[in-house]
């Protein structure tokens, strides 16, 4: 049951992370347990530039995860009906298809 | 006696060591009579789970609600925040700087909060108990200090507080932080009721002030001229008068 901390993120590619929810909202719980999954040790370590922060509103908005990407991709997850494994899947494959790219490139350069 | 049919056609024994073949009939009757396990008719998973809550250590589970409880009934202010993952020393860093506030850092299970919440008056705290938070509470109500400390701690995200029986949004903080102390704004509370009554005085006084001075002046302006050649008739009549 506790695939959450299990999944993976590789956070090369990603230059920030915003997590925006209201707390005082029923919907937010998924999208709290993946802003305590960004901040694991092992997913830190994986990229120390990326800078995660936490906006907390009471505004009645919905929870939204907004991931800017180095290459200027952007990634708008809207956790109100989202699990946190979805997301963190959904993340995690995004980033490892970047990291094969960036790979692919600087093998390209190198040749 | 002896039976007339003695199978003795392969030459090794019943018992041997490697594994025999079945006679078919004998592999025909157990796979006849095979086991097969009783099946109920409605699957389980279809039917609706017993509830198998086991009473988690009562003892302990009480004791813990009964901390809960007094914490929130000794407590001025009393800050929900959600922590994230961090590193030992900064949690020791963290508490050791609150501490010198008077701020007690405090690791909470929501599910010993929750129904200590739900009978007490603080319904509204509720919603806030999902995922891992720790409670921040103090007698007093730092509430600059706290948002000071708190901004150093990326990991540690202010959700909600619950100062003086007020239930404030994080918005709320912000600006319960910015406003003055209780000595300041009585002060200037007393300051702006007592600055009319103080207006009232010298509005009254302003009538007779002005005729006075009208008279003084009128009384100088007298006796200048008395002085050149009048008699005493007018001094005293201004003597009267003054």
């Amino acid at each position: 049951r506790k695939m959450a901390s299990k999944i993976s993120v590789v956070l090369r590619p990603v230059k920030s992370i915003v997590v925006r929810f209201c707390p005082f909202e029923t919907n937010v719980e998924s999208t709290r347990k993946f802003l305590q999954c960004i901040n694991h040790k092992k997913i830190q370590a994986t990229n120390r530039n990326c800078e995660v922060t936490a906006d907390v509103r009471h505004d009645g908005s919905e929870p939204v995860v907004d991931v800017k990407f180095a290459d200027g991709d952007r990634l708008i997850m809207k956790g109100a009906n989202l699990t946190t494994v979805e997301m963190l899947r959904a993340l995690g494959s995004r980033c490892s298809a970047k990291d094969i790219k960036e790979e692919q490139k600087s093998k390209k350069k190198s040749h | 006696w002896l039976p007339s049919l003695q199978l003795v056609r392969r030459g090794s024994k019943a018992v041997t060591r490697h594994w025999k073949a079945m006679h078919f009939q004998r592999q025909k009757l157990m796979a006849v009579t095979e086991y097969i396990a009783p099946r109920p008719a409605v699957p389980p998973r279809c039917l609706t789970p017993r509830r198998e809550t086991v009473e988690k250590e009562d003892g302990y589970r009480r004791l813990l609600q009964r901390q809960v409880q007094e914490v929130f009934r000794d407590n001025r202010m009393v800050a929900v925040c959600q922590y994230n993952s961090m590193p030992d020393e900064e949690v020791v860093l963290m508490r050791h700087y609150l501490r010198k506030h008077n701020i007690e850092v405090k690791f909470v299970l929501n599910e010993i909060v929750r129904p200590v919440l739900s009978q007490s008056k603080y319904k509204n705290l509720l919603p806030l108990f999902v995922a891992r938070n720790i409670l921040l509470v103090s007698p007093e109500t730092k509430a600059k200090e706290m948002l000071r400390v708190l901004k150093g701690v990326p990991q540690v995200n202010l959700l909600g507080a619950c100062i003086d029986d007020t239930i404030l949004s994080r918005q709320g903080v912000e600006n319960f932080a910015k406003l003055p102390s209780l000595e300041a704004s009585q002060g200037q509370t007393v300051g702006a009721l007592s600055l009319l009554p103080s207006q009232t005085s010298s509005l009254l006084q302003r009538g007779p002030a002005h005729l006075t001075a009208l008279l003084d002046q009128h009384l100088r302006r007298l006796r200048d001229e008395g002085m050149g050649g009048m008699a005493g008739g007018t001094e005293s009549m201004a003597g009267g008068t003054g």
